[in-house]
């Protein structure tokens, strides 16, 4: 999980274009949206293509998203249990 | 018309007022001349270079003054980077992930609209596409935005951006005399 994490964080920093920003900058406990990293509508759908390209997951309902994408440790476990490759 | 002041920036050097102020990357630059204002990092090139030039204009300006000012950009190449860019996302059906981010920077007119949000201009905003480089047709329009929508300046010029290693912006703020 801690390997996932990681990756995830990783990859949110390349796709969200987060310039001067570390994996270890981002606490994975901490709100993706409206506090903590601040992200917006956009960023909410290009995390959602990052799962459909890395990991093969498809999320067909919007309600979904909002429990998913609560934080990097949502997002993981989510990953862990649905991905498709 | 009176050019109050003016900003240079290109790959090899950002000028204000004809003063060299800057060497280095677009992003070097942005951290080194202006730093507050995470949302940079997430624009084309088009948007940060007119960002940019916008903010070493503008800062200096009262938001009084700035309330009703025009912004009339021109460049050639509009957001064909980006275009290219998405283009890539949506290339192959087998690998066919549209990217959200990019194509919200797929009009030229993006740019135009981050300066308003930054520096809360609500007078017209407008990027015309053009061959090439006019100073004559600009003052036309300058002139003609001058005479129909009064504002207090106009933010106009140059913004022409092909690639990290290919770019142009040449701005300036212009008042009206009749109103100095």
């Amino acid at each position: 999980m801690d390997n996932l994490i990681e990756q995830l964080k990783n990859q949110i920093i390349e796709v969200l274009n987060l310039e001067d920003m570390t994996a270890a900058d981002i606490d994975s406990e901490a709100p993706l949206f409206g506090e903590g990293l601040g992200l917006d509508s956009i960023d909410a759908l290009e995390l959602i293509v990052l799962l459909e390209r890395e990991y093969g997951i498809k999320l067909t309902n919007p309600a979904e998203g909002k429990a998913i994408f609560t934080s990097i440790t949502s997002i993981a476990d989510y990953v862990s249990r649905n991905r498709k490759k | 018309m009176t050019e109050v002041k003016t900003v240079m920036l290109s790959p090899c050097f950002i000028k204000v007022d004809g003063m060299k102020i800057f060497n280095g990357s677009i992003n070097d630059a942005y951290r080194t001349l202006i730093n507050d204002y995470p949302k940079f990092f997430k624009m084309d090139g088009l948007c940060k270079i007119g960002f940019l030039g916008a903010e070493l204009l503008l800062r200096c300006i009262a938001s009084e003054d700035k309330e009703n000012a025009a912004i009339i950009l021109f460049g050639r190449a509009g957001s064909l980077s980006t275009d290219r860019n998405y283009q890539k996302t949506i290339s192959n059906l087998n690998n066919y992930f549209p990217s959200p981010a990019l194509f919200v920077y797929t009009l030229a007119n993006i740019v135009t609209g981050e300066i308003a949000i930054r520096h809360k201009i609500y007078g017209e905003t407008s990027f015309y596409i053009t061959e090439e480089n006019d100073p004559q047709m600009m003052e036309t329009v300058i002139k003609s935005v001058f005479e129909t929508s009064n504002p207090s300046l106009i933010l106009a010029g140059w913004v022409d951006y092909e690639t990290e290693n290919n770019y142009l912006a040449e701005l300036k703020i212009v008042r009206n005399q009749k109103q100095s």
